[in-house]
């Protein structure tokens, strides 16, 4: 039997021999620059933000085995494989209370602070009796109920043969497992080489548990950094791989700690690997898309799950996975897609259950949501819902604990490209190339406001928790225009042309808007939430009118101005993040700008937040 | 030569080891079907409609900008529907050319007027009809030697991917369609590009065959007679054509239904059966009303302008048929639209005069769109005036553009504002520079997905495609023209769930071979699909491919040699060795006619060579002549463009308050004086030539509008050009139009006052001097 030698491993440093002398041999170091002056400040209502650094993450030179083939045609038809500009998945070691959470369980239900009525839940009754309801259904559509003293529902909590995996380790919470291979000495083709830093014990010796910690991808690799470091140029990590792009990671949050961090990366070779950077540990799945051979479009850890993760693959599935799992191949199960034979849109095709007795191997989960690509997903911070945006401009609400479809919405035109949650878990927020920012509500299931500015698609939205209260919303977002948007959202104060109702915590008003579509929503949704004993294909099988909602026209939507445009780049923005002390955003090509938030005022409110959440322990 | 035509025949396979000659070794490759024939293999009967015909078009140098637009307009289903159907008669399968009726033959490639051909008898509808390839086949052989249309250095395997060899290919399958002779009379009109467009199209339509070749010499015949802009074999714009070619539709199409009323007297519209003398079909009624140009491409636009001193607003309608947006780096469509209607204020030399106030003022303007068009034609103004380098410019910026599309510029009080319109062409030039390039399109067919139209060539391509061409820097080609369709939620849906699941049936075939045992996954294509990395700077390989790209494609000097090339091409061409491997068996017999095979190949790959070599210094010859008068129309125009600058100041000195606000009256003058001046530096011809041309965007620009409004909005519509004549006077500013055009000529200004109408640009008010 014929054996392949192991791919040549290229000492550091050295370069690569033979490569042609197209393009840069050498790595090349990451950068970091201090511009200053007003066009990189950010001028907002609470203060200025000013540029911290610009840090330019180096573009790593193709592998030699890789060498781009020139095609000098410029209508060449070659399909090039995705590629993702740089994102950034941010984590604070020390446990500390993200805002985000901080908020959402903010008893809004309760709080004196607020005069509107307790948001979504019409009668406190009904709320109360779902609180009782140990939480396994808090209603779909009808917003949660506060999560303070709920038990946080879990996915797949109910399936038997899915808690048998890990029994030891539950023992000692503090001994993660990690995963089986070192990454530095694989031989696996996939990785290309590891540059650790030769200072890496050192450097996490004195990196401060409540310094952040980035991973970001530019082309072909993927570097761990220490965005709290003098030196954060310098990489803690830099993994190569050889050929494919992780397009998205994620760190698990229920997992991090002082030696441990997960971190999940989706290529595009449909490939996944988990990684886990203190031990240079790593285990790959899907591995050469056995379970699904599309490219990972969007990769997340399930709250409050050690072990599983969600990733959209390009072909629109949504696979759930088991980092402990090896990989099958894939199968859709039976019963369940004679069930569902009928792939329509307004319902999930459950290609395999999370309740399936079969959980030997991955996939955990399988799910299609159609056909298109998945550009995005987020997942609500209740836990339970889940916004998946697609290139045909749908946005589905999934509630994932019951696999089920809710609601399937459209853009105004052209694909989404990105979704996120307002921290309270009551709005949705979209960007999609009609150049449009949309704010969607979910317990009216329906559409709030449209924001314009962006000259060119909307590459990434994201809220700023430490500037959001439960009225109004700080959301960001950037974009193909290489800019930075601010929009401040405020539930009372929507600009809303004609008749149309944006306040739809006003029953007046809200069942205006609903009779336009023919329907009382309220008492839809509210049927199916106490229907809660129907199984999912019953539940599909509910008329299409309430799943599927039309295009808001113009006319009757309200139409947000920002608060803040500027310029930040030379090129498209892909990714924004908000920290406690500094607003982040990267580039196409590896630029990730910091900006600190301004000094005073910001303080004042901070205070103002945490004294809130103080009130409510 | 044989083997070519009989490549379709299914007993010509690899397995016949009668390989006697040259071409049969060609014939594992020749059998390999194109990527189209591939696509079309499962085809059934081919429909009337004309909508599952892939016609490529042949390019008689530089005549990409037609070959284009007349391939979007053919996929532009109703407008295609309307030409076959106007004016009403049988319909198309009926029409046999009038036997008695002599047809000259009109040789196009010389541009001399038409003379009557001997060959009349060749081209009758029965040849027409059948497969056309005697037509082709003897220019071909009339050839050149071994042309090969890649750029020296390249080895000849290499090309076959090139699209120069794919042309070839193309033409050598044919049908090749020689839209040589006319069939106006049958219509009952006279000749127009009107009728030799509804003659290609039927022509097509009719054609028992899915694929082929158009050569539309008597279009372009008509073309170059009547417009004198066009008679060049420089690089034209395409826009620019295709704003001609509707305002021609429309006036050809109103021209005879005037005549055939005054002729007819009484005669109504469906009562017209007499011209042709055939069965008038049911939808004559609507296919005969003659505004259905306007129907489809017209939109009106209303331009709100308040006087800021007596803050009056007036009210202006003007009709569209097409929209010219100004870009800048980074931005949408969306937000290109957006601007076209953003408020602008008139100032300084640009002021306003207000009826209101009786006199110039400052005022605030902005053009909303009150009707949206069936069809959007839109118009991205990639070639602009620079002021430093004082001549046209291309714009390579980013500029993306969605599937699908709603106008957010529209009035309030707009019929339907949020009608949903989709992507289903768009216009692409590749190039450096306004002055030279080549245009292809890429069009969605109605059930074919997305295809490529490079002249000859036809080729399916991936959905994302399409997306290829936002531009860039460092990015060559680029979209120029998109066209949107109205469309709604329900068709974008059941169209989506079709194309996804399509995909879906591909993905589940394709990945089996595409994902090997390897842990190294075999893709196609570039491997670092980052962007930084694939725009690199253009090296000096790729411009000298470039160099002989715009050569082959669009330089005039041997209008056939292209084409002729191909057997050497065709017959020399080494196969790779993979290939061989794969297709043929290891027979023993089969190997030695491998051996013999490989001796003939590099036989004729000496041959070829040498050839080669010779073509090669050719082509080396020819770029550099063309490079060279490139150079020199460069130069021209420059002059061209200073002189008109110092004109302009002396204009402008002697007469400050008119030059600088550029009202008509002084400006027509001053127009003229340029053409003078392009006379006196002996530059009538070449490069020149376009610049007497306004830009049509501008010319259907209103900014000024002196006199009376209401009056003017009143006579919307066809005496709207008397108006918007009035376009901007600098020269700065003409460029600034976007379209390659400058100093109009007085004379053809008048005589294309009553086409060029609808187009409008949105210019904002700057002066580039």
């Amino acid at each position: 039997m014929f054996v392949l030698p192991p791919p040549p491993r290229y000492p550091t440093g050295s370069g690569y021999p033979g490569n042609p002398g197209a393009g840069p041999i050498i790595e090349t170091n990451n950068t970091l620059t201090h511009p200053t002056g007003p066009e990189h400040q950010l001028v907002v209502g609470e203060g200025t933000y000013v540029l911290r650094d610009e840090l330019h993450l180096a573009t790593p030179p193709p592998h030699p085995s890789e060498a781009p083939v020139h095609n000098p045609n410029p209508l060449a038809t070659t399909i090039s494989p995705p590629s993702a500009g740089t994102k950034l998945s941010l984590v604070v070691i020390a446990p500390r209370l993200q805002s985000s959470s901080r908020l959402y369980k903010l008893d809004t239900t309760n709080s004196s602070r607020s005069p509107i009525p307790p948001s979504i839940q019409e009668s406190p009754h009904e709320s109360n009796s779902q609180a009782s309801d140990t939480a396994s259904h808090a209603g779909n559509a009808v917003a949660f109920a506060p999560l303070n003293g709920l038990r946080v529902p879990v996915f797949g909590e109910g399936n038997t043969s899915l808690l048998v995996v890990n029994g030891k380790d539950s023992k000692d919470p503090l001994k993660r497992r990690k995963p089986k291979s070192n990454i530095i000495k694989s031989n696996s083709s996939f990785v290309s080489r590891v540059i650790p830093h030769e200072g890496i014990s050192k450097r996490l010796q004195e990196h401060n548990p409540n310094g952040l910690f980035a991973f970001a991808n530019v082309n072909r690799a993927l570097q761990w950094l220490d965005l709290s470091s003098p030196t954060k140029e310098e990489h803690m990590t830099k993994i190569l791989f050889t050929k494919a792009h992780a397009l998205c990671h994620d760190v698990n949050q229920s997992t991090k700690g002082p030696s441990h961090i997960d971190i999940v990366m989706g290529f595009s070779t449909g490939d996944i690997i988990w990684y886990e950077p203190m031990s240079q540990k790593y285990v790959r799945i899907n591995k050469n898309g056995v379970i699904n051979a599309s490219a990972v479009s969007e990769i997340r850890w399930l709250p409050n799950s050690e072990n599983l993760f969600l990733a959209s693959h390009m072909d629109g599935s949504l696979i759930v996975y088991d980092k402990e799992k090896e990989d099958a191949p894939f199968v859709a199960e039976d019963q369940a897609v004679s069930a569902e034979k009928e792939s329509s849109k307004t319902s999930l095709t459950i290609k395999k259950s999370v309740n399936s007795k079969n959980q030997k191997t991955n996939p955990v989960a399988y799910w299609k949501v159609s056909n298109s690509k998945i550009n995005a997903f987020s997942i609500s911070p209740d836990a339970r819902h889940m916004a998946v945006v697609s290139e045909d401009g749908s946005l589905g609400i999934i509630d994932f604990l019951k696999e089920q479809l809710l609601h399937l919405f459209t853009s105004y035109y052209g694909g989404f490209t990105c979704v996120t949650w307002s921290p309270d878990g009551r709005y949705f927020v979209t960007g999609g190339q009609d150049d449009l920012v949309s704010i969607w509500s979910l317990s009216d299931a329906a559409l709030v406001a449209r924001c314009q500015g962006h000259n060119s698609w909307v590459q990434a939205v994201a809220f700023d928790p430490w500037r959001c209260d439960e009225r109004n919303y700080r959301i960001g977002s950037v974009g193909e225009d290489c800019r930075l948007l601010l929009w401040d959202f405020s539930v009372g104060m929507l600009h809303r042309p004609r008749a149309a109702s944006v306040r739809n915590r006003n029953s007046v008003t809200s069942n205006t808007l609903r009779m336009q579509r023919t329907r009382t929503e309220s008492s839809a949704t509210r049927l199916r939430s106490n229907s809660n004993l129907t199984t999912a294909t019953e539940a599909a099988e509910v008329d299409e009118d309430e799943i599927v909602h039309p295009v808001e026209p113009r006319a009757r939507t309200p139409m947000l101005p920002p608060v803040m445009a500027k310029t930040v780049d030379d090129h498209p923005l892909c990714w924004l993040g908000f920290e406690e002390d500094c607003i982040i955003a990267s580039c196409q090509s590896g630029h990730i700008k910091t900006w600190d938030r301004p000094k005073e005022g910001a303080s004042s409110d901070d205070g103002a937040t945490s004294m809130t959440s103080a009130s409510n322990p | 030569m044989s083997s070519f035509f009989g490549r379709f025949k299914p007993g010509t396979g690899p397995a016949s080891p009668a390989s006697k000659d040259v071409p049969a070794k060609k014939d594992p490759n020749a059998l390999q079907p194109t990527p189209l024939e591939k696509l079309l293999a499962d085809a059934g009967p081919i429909r009337e409609d004309g909508s599952d015909k892939f016609f490529g078009f042949e390019n008689f140098g530089s005549t990409c900008y037609c070959n284009s637009i007349i391939q979007c307009l053919y996929y532009s289903v109703p407008f295609r529907e309307q030409v076959i159907s106007f004016p009403s008669r049988s319909p198309p399968e009926a029409l046999e050319r009038p036997a008695n009726a002599p047809l000259p033959r009109l040789n196009t490639d010389t541009g001399s007027p038409p003379l009557a051909n001997g060959q009349n008898s060749a081209l009758s509808p029965k040849g027409r009809n059948s497969i056309s390839s005697p037509v082709a086949a003897p220019r071909k052989s009339t050839s050149t030697p071994g042309a090969l249309g890649a750029p020296p250095g390249t080895k000849p395997e290499d090309n076959k991917d090139s699209p120069e060899y794919k042309k070839k290919q193309a033409i050598a399958a044919g049908p090749v369609l020689t839209m040589d002779y006319e069939n106006s009379h049958a219509y009952g009109m006279s000749e127009s590009l009107f009728t030799a467009m509804k003659d290609i199209f039927e022509a097509v339509i009719v054609n028992k065959s899915r694929i082929g070749v158009v050569s539309p010499h008597k279009f372009l015949e008509i073309l170059r007679r009547e417009n004198e802009m066009f008679r060049t074999p420089m690089h034209q714009d395409a826009h620019e054509f295709l704003n001609l070619l509707l305002n021609e539709v429309v006036e050809n199409v109103e021209q005879f239904s005037k005549h055939r009323i005054t002729e007819n007297g009484h005669a109504e519209p469906n009562g017209l059966a007499t011209t042709s003398g055939a069965v008038v079909p049911q939808h004559s009624l609507q296919s005969n009303s003659t505004g259905w140009v306007h129907e489809l491409f017209e939109g009106t636009l209303t331009s709100e302008t308040r006087c800021l001193t007596c803050e009056n607003t007036s009210q202006r309608d003007e009709a569209f048929l097409d929209l010219s947006v100004d870009l800048e780096q980074h931005t949408s469509v969306t937000s290109c639209l957006r601007k076209f209607s953003e408020e602008e204020m008139l100032c300084e030399r640009n002021k306003f005069h207000c009826d209101n106030c009786g006199g110039l003022q400052e005022a605030e303007k902005r053009m909303k769109v009150k009707r949206l068009p069936k069809i959007l034609a839109l118009h991205l103004k990639r070639f602009k005036y620079t002021e430093d380098l004082q001549r046209l410019q291309k714009l390579f910026h980013r500029v993306v553009y969605p599937y699908y599309l709603r106008l957010f510029n529209t009035t309030d009080d707009a019929e339907d504002p949020d009608r949903l319109y989709e992507l289903y062409a768009v216009v692409v030039h590749i190039g450096g520079g306004p002055y030279h390039g080549h245009y292809v399109s890429i069009i969605k067919t109605q059930d074919r997905g997305w295809l490529l139209f490079d002249d000859e060539m036809v080729e399916p391509v991936d959905k994302a495609y399409v997306r290829n061409f936002f531009g860039g820097e460092n990015v060559l080609a680029c979209a120029y023209v998109l066209f949107y369709q109205e469309t709604t939620l329900e068709a974008m849906q059941k169209e989506q769930e079709a194309e996804e699941e399509a995909a879906a049936k591909k993905a589940t075939v394709v990945p089996q071979e595409g994902v090997p045992a390897s842990p190294i996954h075999k893709q196609n294509g570039n491997t670092n699909g980052h962007p930084l990395q694939t725009a690199t700077t253009p090296s000096v390989e790729q411009e000298d491919h470039f160099a002989s790209l715009n050569h082959a494609a669009t330089a005039p000097p041997v209008p056939h040699s292209d084409h002729t090339a191909l057997e050497h091409m065709v017959t020399s061409i080494p196969m790779l060795n993979s290939r061989k491997s794969n297709l043929q068996s290891l027979s023993k017999q089969e190997k030695a006619d491998k051996v013999r095979e490989e001796k003939e190949r590099k036989a004729a790959e000496k041959e070829l060579e040498k050839q080669a070599k010779q073509k090669r210094k050719e082509m080396e010859q020819k770029r550099r002549e063309n490079y060279r008068k490139q150079e020199e129309d460069l130069r021209a125009a420059l002059e061209l463009s200073r002189a008109s600058v110092v004109e302009d100041e002396k204009k402008r000195k002697v007469n400050p308050l008119t030059a600088t606000l550029g009202e008509s009256p002084d400006a027509l003058p001053q127009l003229h004086v340029h053409k003078e001046k392009e006379k006196e530096n002996g530059f009538t011809k070449g490069g020149l030539s376009r610049f007497r041309h306004t830009s049509m965007s501008l010319r259907g620009k209103p900014k000024f509008w002196p006199g009376n409004h209401k009056d003017k909005s009143e006579k919307a519509g066809v005496d709207e050009s008397a108006v918007l004549q009035e376009g901007p006077h600098t020269p700065g500013e003409q460029m600034d139009g976007g379209t390659p055009a400058g100093t109009p000529d007085k004379g053809e200004k008048e005589k294309e006052k009553g086409k060029n109408r609808f187009s409008l640009g949105r210019k904002k008010s700057t002066f580039h001097l």
